[in-house]
């Protein structure tokens, strides 16, 4: 009979077991697919030539501003208490305290330039046009226009075009970039700390040098910042900056994840407050001086006093609203003219500027965050006053209304109290 | 053969041998995929519950929209989540309000009972043993069936989108728009981002839809089918807003939903949105691998 | 051949394939054919299956001796947990694309989309049918409809129907085309003793047309009557199975006389001496097993010693008996 001849009793269970090896082949396809790219990228750079350290900060100090667009992460790691961020809605620096944030940089490579924080269904953007500047919160429709005196605007025309850069007008609500980070991190490095390089590594797909600076004092919160320096272009890609408090990851870290030399289109470097939108207009002072590193050494601010120098740097306010300041009135804010800009410490001025931006909404209707709720949750009651501690700073609020900041144990902070 | 046989009009077949009548049984006609997919299509948008629950997500962006309207001079005008507050200022925001409303539940909801209905359905009803004796073959119908699931999606996206296109134009016209980064572009320009959002939003469900189409091959039970498939989107929604799974998030359903707002950047990062297709991609392809694998070996006892 | 004829053959669809098609002479066999539930219950049995083409085989056992189970196999729903099937002598499930078009099918009880209309409901099947001619399919679904009695309702929706107009759609499915093979799983549940007789009656004409129909049923007496070939399940075996009179006829036969009450001591008297044994007396009536003693011989003698026959019956055992003799299980008495 025909019927015995064809196909022979089968064992059915492998042939069950058969099909299901599909979804396996196709899960393990995908995973693969995914994983693969990374692990090729982490394969190691090419060799580079050797430099010194010498030779890397002068290149990075020399090399011109480059057109270029590109996406940075920026992943704060402070160990600072819970943030209750779910409150915040929309892209707001202040999300910049605690996680990860994604941000887009373009610039021309001269003047003008747009960095934009973005919020899953909002952006903040910082467009730079010269001595102008606009921040644009999409969850407040708010603009705010930065601009110039007549007077200061006729000297910022008078200068000289390599003058201009790093003088321009200081903005609230700033968004950091990893240029500027690096610009901090190695500005002054060979003063107080010692600069050596560590293996090459590979950032957005481009082979980088790595800069370590290590701070000769050991009295302070800062372990090291890695600095990572494309190869070609001598451009920073990414900074680390590594806490004494965890060895394992960066308290803080900003590198592109992806970047492109080239000059980004008009459309997207120029600016014009969109209609309805709310506008608030702020005149703001050019800085006298075109040297502006060393302008306030001699020129502190009443009721501002620096204790120490370099990594250990402390600077001391007195007579501060800090409530009001917390409660974003922006009367309290117009007595801190400058004050970012004061602290030796090129990692503490960083941070200064990360954590002070708090301020940069301006204007209290629009607040997103109850501020003085946040302040209480981040900070602790010591003896002394109110202590923020966090992987890299610590602030401590005097009961008799002083302010200490540094980037050095809370106790060196108590002890000057 | 009698004379009236010759007489009468030829009916088809009448002088030829009996035999000549059978088709062949074993040629698969041409065009008989377009046939059963038609069929499907006629039952799936034929029913009226289906119907009943396009034109209720339709609804949405018209009640949406009027409730705005009327609230637009009230204190609270111009307020709400996402881009609920800029919807007065030109209507075409309405379609992305209305879209990111429908999001996280409704649009998930609509999965769950199209693919609890797909497999799960007609187990339930006794018709897929007599699909599967026709004989369709299993691979086919679930193809089918996912084709067919997917433009039920495709449809109920494209409702709630084109009622919100009208209801904002009519209550509160379209004009140029502000994208999230300040910028404002041309309402040509608009449109097309819009476009481009409801697509998004379309192709960010179909790995939704392969897991609901699987869990539907689990079960005789639509319902539990239906739920667990919501289910499955609500888990994720949550893990995504867990600080402790960071490392998963990049690879979770319903992560990559809100990069949508990509369109509405000055400079759309293609990148962004590949890499979210990507991952519904791997979705589809694993619980459709799933889904095949479980479908094509499983008893039908219902 | 005639208009009505042709009609007829239209409708019935000529069936009957020859030899030389490759198929072989058989229409159903299975070989050990085994399922075993993940729950460790076994529903079938290691059972043969013999169905020759153009018989009308009825597949009897109780509710959940295994009848669906063995239809689910046949028709590749269920995969066995050993071995094999062929229909219409290709080997099931693998030739499942190719073979099923030329089966048709009701299993376990009708099944439609509830909210489409009946007419809706073959289109809908017609459409999945990767071999129909999508040309025909709207006549082929009127004559099936007709068929079955159900033009009439044919726009209503299912969910409509009654529990036998249900049925009769169901048959009407199975028709949609012209078949080799029917299979047709309790096709007669839910209907009245009308159309009861009218499937019975579909049945015979099919099978007059040389369509091999396999019709599984609890209800013994509804199919016996059409059945040429017989098989008997019983927790999940085939505990018996072949031509019907070759089985009813197989049991030992018995001859029951009437007579009037004062003879019946004759009559014992008669029946003992012509060798007969085990002689029950109840009432005006006796009956004993025939043995090897012809009936003609029991009636002559009787009439011979002066008996006034009132009735004489050889009687042989039905299937049922035959059935509870071999299981010691009884048939559903009601439906």
């Amino acid at each position: 009979m025909t019927e015995q001849t064809v196909l022979p009793t089968t064992p059915r269970r492998s042939a069950l077991r058969s099909r299901w090896t599909a979804p396996v082949a196709v899960a393990a396809v995908v995973a693969g697919a995914f994983l693969a790219p990374p692990l090729i990228a982490s394969a190691g750079p090419a060799d580079l030539p050797d430099v010194t350290p010498e030779q890397l900060l002068a290149a990075v100090a020399e090399a011109e501003p480059l057109p270029m667009s590109g996406t940075v992460v920026y992943t704060a790691r402070l160990g600072l208490p819970e943030i209750p961020f779910a409150e915040v809605s929309g892209a707001d620096p202040i999300a910049l305290l605690g996680g990860s944030s994604t941000l887009r940089v373009w610039t021309d490579g001269t003047e003008r330039s747009r960095v934009a924080l973005l919020g899953s269904t909002s952006e903040y953007s910082v467009v730079r046009d010269g001595a102008e500047a606009w921040t644009y919160s999409s969850a407040e429709d708010a603009v705010v226009h930065y601009s110039l005196d007549e007077a200061d605007q006729a000297r910022y025309d008078a200068l000289a075009t390599d003058l201009r850069s790093g003088n321009v007008p200081e903005l609230a609500g700033e968004l950091p970039t990893p240029q500027e980070a690096a610009r901090l991190a190695l500005a002054r490095a060979e003063e107080f700390s010692i600069v050596s390089l560590d293996a090459h590594t590979t950032v957005a797909g481009r082979d980088a040098y790595q800069v370590v600076v290590t701070p000769r004092t050991s009295a302070t919160l800062v372990s090291r910042i890695v600095v990572a320096v494309d190869a070609e272009t001598s451009t920073p890609l990414r900074v680390q900056t590594w806490s004494v408090q965890d060895t394992t990851t960066p308290a803080l870290e900003i590198g592109f994840t992806d970047i492109t030399l080239a000059t980004p289109s008009d459309a997207i470097l120029a600016f014009s407050a969109p209609a309805g939108a709310s506008l608030k207009e702020v005149v703001v002072p050019l800085p006298d001086a075109p040297d502006g590193a060393e302008a306030h050494d001699g020129s502190l601010p009443d009721g501002l006093t620096i204790t120490g120098s370099g990594w250990e740097t402390v600077a001391q306010w007195v007579g501060l609203d800090v409530a009001a300041l917390v409660a974003g009135d922006p009367a309290a804010l117009t007595g801190l003219p400058g004050a970012e800009r004061t602290i030796g410490s090129e990692s503490a001025q960083e941070l200064i500027e990360e954590f002070m931006p708090s301020d940069g909404s301006g204007h209290p209707g629009a607040m997103t965050l109850d501020t003085t709720a946040l302040y209480d949750q981040l900070t602790v009651e010591v003896p002394e006053g109110l202590l923020l501690s966090s992987t890299l700073l610590n602030v401590l609020v005097t009961n008799d209304g002083r302010v200490l900041v540094g980037s050095v144990p809370a106790e060196t902070l108590r002890g000057m109290a | 053969m009698s004379p009236a046989d010759v007489l009468d009009p030829p009916a088809p077949g009448s002088r030829a041998p009996a035999p000549v009548l059978v088709p062949q049984a074993t040629v698969a006609h041409r065009g008989a995929w377009g046939r059963l997919l038609r069929s499907e299509m006629r039952l799936v948008f034929g029913r009226r519950r289906n119907i009943a629950l396009l034109s209720g997500l339709a609804a949405v962006p018209l009640l949406l929209g009027v409730v705005l309207f009327v609230t637009q001079d009230s204190a609270l005008g111009g307020q709400g989540p996402g881009f609920v507050g800029r919807v007065t200022g030109n209507g075409l925001f309405l379609v992305i309000a209305a879209l990111f409303m429908c999001l996280p539940f409704l649009l998930p909801l609509t999965i769950g009972v199209a693919s609890g209905d797909a497999i799960a359905g007609e187990a339930q009803a006794g018709t897929l043993r007599y699909l599967l004796a026709v004989p369709v073959s299993r691979t086919r119908l679930l193809a089918v069936k996912a084709v067919a699931v997917l433009t039920f999606v495709g449809a109920a996206v494209l409702a709630i989108a084109l009622v919100a296109l009208v209801t904002g134009a009519v209550l509160f016209g379209l004009s140029d728009i502000t994208l999230l980064s300040g910028t404002t572009v041309p309402l040509a320009d608009g449109l097309l981002r819009v476009a481009g959002v409801a697509a998004y939003v379309a192709l960010s469900l179909t790995g939704l839809v392969a897991v609901g189409l699987f869990l539907s091959t689990l079960t005789e039970v639509p319902v539990g089918a239906m739920a667990a498939t919501v289910v499955v989107a609500i888990v994720s929604a949550v893990l995504d807003t867990l600080p402790q799974l960071a490392v998963i998030h990049p690879a979770l359903l319903t992560h990559h939903w809100l990069d949508v707002a990509e369109f509405l950047r000055v400079q759309v990062d293609w990148g962004v949105l590949g890499q979210g297709l990507a991952v519904q991609g791997a979705w589809v392809a694993i619980f459709g691998a799933l889904a095949w694998s479980r479908f094509t070996t499983a008893d039908v006892t219902s | 051949m005639t208009t009505t004829q042709v009609a007829n053959a239209l409708a019935t669809g000529p069936v009957v394939r020859t030899q030389s098609e490759g198929t072989g002479p058989l229409a159903v066999r299975t070989a050990g054919l085994t399922k075993r539930f993940r729950s460790g219950q076994v529903a079938v049995d290691g059972i043969d299956l013999v169905v020759p083409r153009g018989s009308v085989y009825g597949f009897l056992g109780p509710n959940g001796s295994g009848k669906t189970t063995t239809i689910r196999m046949l028709l590749g729903l269920v995969r066995p947990t050993s071995g094999k099937a062929w229909l219409l002598g290709e080997p099931m499930p693998e030739a499942a694309g190719a073979l099923l078009p030329r089966v048709g099918v009701l299993v376990e009880g009708p099944a439609f989309q509830p909210y489409l209309s009946g007419r809706a409901n073959l289109a809908r099947l017609d459409a999945s049918d990767a071999t129909a001619d999508p040309r025909t399919a709207r006549r082929r679904s009127e004559e099936a409809l007709e068929r079955v009695g159900l033009t009439a309702a044919a726009g209503k929706p299912y969910r409509q129907y009654s529990l036998g107009m249900k049925q009769r759609l169901g048959l009407a499915a199975a028709l949609l085309r012209p078949r080799e093979l029917l299979v047709l799983d309790e096709p007669t549940n839910g209907l009245d003793p009308q159309g009861t007789r009218e499937v019975r009656h579909l049945v015979r004409e099919l099978a007059d047309a040389g369509t091999t129909v396999l019709v599984s049923s609890h209800l013994l007496t509804e199919i016996e009557q059409v059945c040429s070939h017989i098989g008997i399940m019983g927790r999940g075996r085939l505990l018996l199975q072949g031509e019907r009179h070759e089985l009813t006829g197989r049991g030992v036969a018995s001859v029951a006389v009437t007579t009037s009450p004062h003879q019946v001591g004759t009559a014992a008297q008669v029946l003992t001496s012509l060798g007969l044994r085990d002689v029950v007396v109840d009432g005006p009536g006796l009956e004993a097993p025939l043995g090897d003693v012809a009936p003609e011989r029991v009636s002559a003698a009787l009439v011979h010693a002066g008996v006034d026959l009132v009735g004489l019956e050889v009687r042989r055992p039905s299937l049922e008996q035959l059935f509870v003799r071999l299981t010691g299980e009884g048939f559903d008495v009601a439906r």
